[in-house]
C-alpha cells in the first residue's frame, strides 16, 4: 500500500467517524427537542473544524507511522518514506474529486428540495453539511476502489 | 475500468536489463512502485512523457516498450 493509499485509508476512516458524531448530535438534538439554529450552526462549526484539523493531524500521523513501520521492516536509522504523488496518484485524485463534486451536488440539490417542499431551513442546512460528508466518503471509497483495481 | 488497450514490454526488458527490479525502475523515471505494477498488469496507460522516460531508461525507441490495440492482440 502507497503513502497516497494510505492517507485516503485515514481520510475515509475520519469522515465516517465525524458522520457517525455528526448523525449522534443531530438524533440527540431531535430527540431532546433542541434542534434550534443555534445548536445547528455549532454543530456545523464542530463538523468543519474537525473535518480540517483531523485531516491536518492524520496526514501527519500517516506519515509518522509510515515511518516507523518502514524502520521496522528495513532496519535503517533514518527511513524513508515514499511520499511522492506521482500522475497516476493525480488521476485517481482527480477522478475522487470528480464523484465528490458529483454526489454533493446532487446533496445540495436534495437539501434545496426540502426547503421547496416547505421543511425548515434549519432541515436544508443539516442536509447540506449531512451531504457534504458523505459525498467526501463516497469519493475517498472510489479512490480506493481505483487504487486496489490498479487505476 | 479494464484493460488498457496499451500493451507493453516493460517486465520483459526490466528482465533484459540486469533484473531491474520495479522499485529501481520506478526511481529512474520518478513515480511510485504501485504506478509501475499498474502498468505492468495494462491497467494504467502512462502519459506520452512517461513513456519516452521508459523508454529512454531501457534505451530503446518508444515502439519497443509500448504498442497499441491490433498490434497488441497480435503479439
Amino acid at each position: 500500500m502507497s503513502f497516497q493509499e494510505k492517507n485516503v485509508t485515514v481520510s475515509l476512516i475520519n469522515f465516517t467517524l465525524i458522520l457517525g458524531v455528526f448523525l449522534i448530535r443531530v438524533f440527540q438534538m431531535i430527540l431532546g427537542g433542541s434542534f434550534n439554529s443555534t445548536n445547528v450552526f455549532r454543530l456545523w462549526v464542530i463538523v468543519i473544524a474537525l473535518a480540517i484539523l483531523v485531516t491536518i493531524f492524520a496526514t501527519i500521523l500517516t506519515h509518522i507511522f509510515s515511518a516507523i513501520i518502514q524502520a521496522i521492516k528495513t532496519g535503517e536509522e533514518n527511513p524513508k518514506v515514499e511520499d511522492l504523488a506521482d500522475e497516476r496518484d493525480r488521476l485517481i485524485e482527480l477522478r475522487g474529486t470528480k464523484v465528490t463534486y458529483f454526489v454533493s451536488s446532487i446533496g445540495v440539490f436534495l437539501s434545496m428540495l426540502t426547503f421547496a417542499l416547505g421543511q425548515p431551513p434549519l432541515v436544508m442546512f443539516t442536509l447540506l453539511i449531512f451531504f457534504g460528508v458523505v459525498a467526501q466518503i463516497i469519493g475517498d471509497i472510489s479512490r480506493l476502489v481505483l487504487y486496489r483495481r490498479g487505476f | 475500468m479494464g484493460k488498457s488497450r496499451i500493451s507493453n514490454n516493460i517486465r520483459k526488458l526490466r528482465f533484459f536489463h540486469d533484473e531491474m527490479t520495479q522499485q529501481q525502475l520506478a526511481e529512474k523515471v520518478g513515480v511510485t512502485r504501485q504506478t509501475i505494477i499498474a502498468m505492468e498488469q495494462e491497467k494504467y496507460a502512462p502519459s506520452l512523457e512517461l513513456a519516452f522516460r521508459i523508454a529512454r531508461v531501457f534505451d530503446v525507441p518508444l515502439e519497443e516498450v509500448f504498442s497499441y490495440g491490433a498490434e497488441a492482440e497480435s503479439k
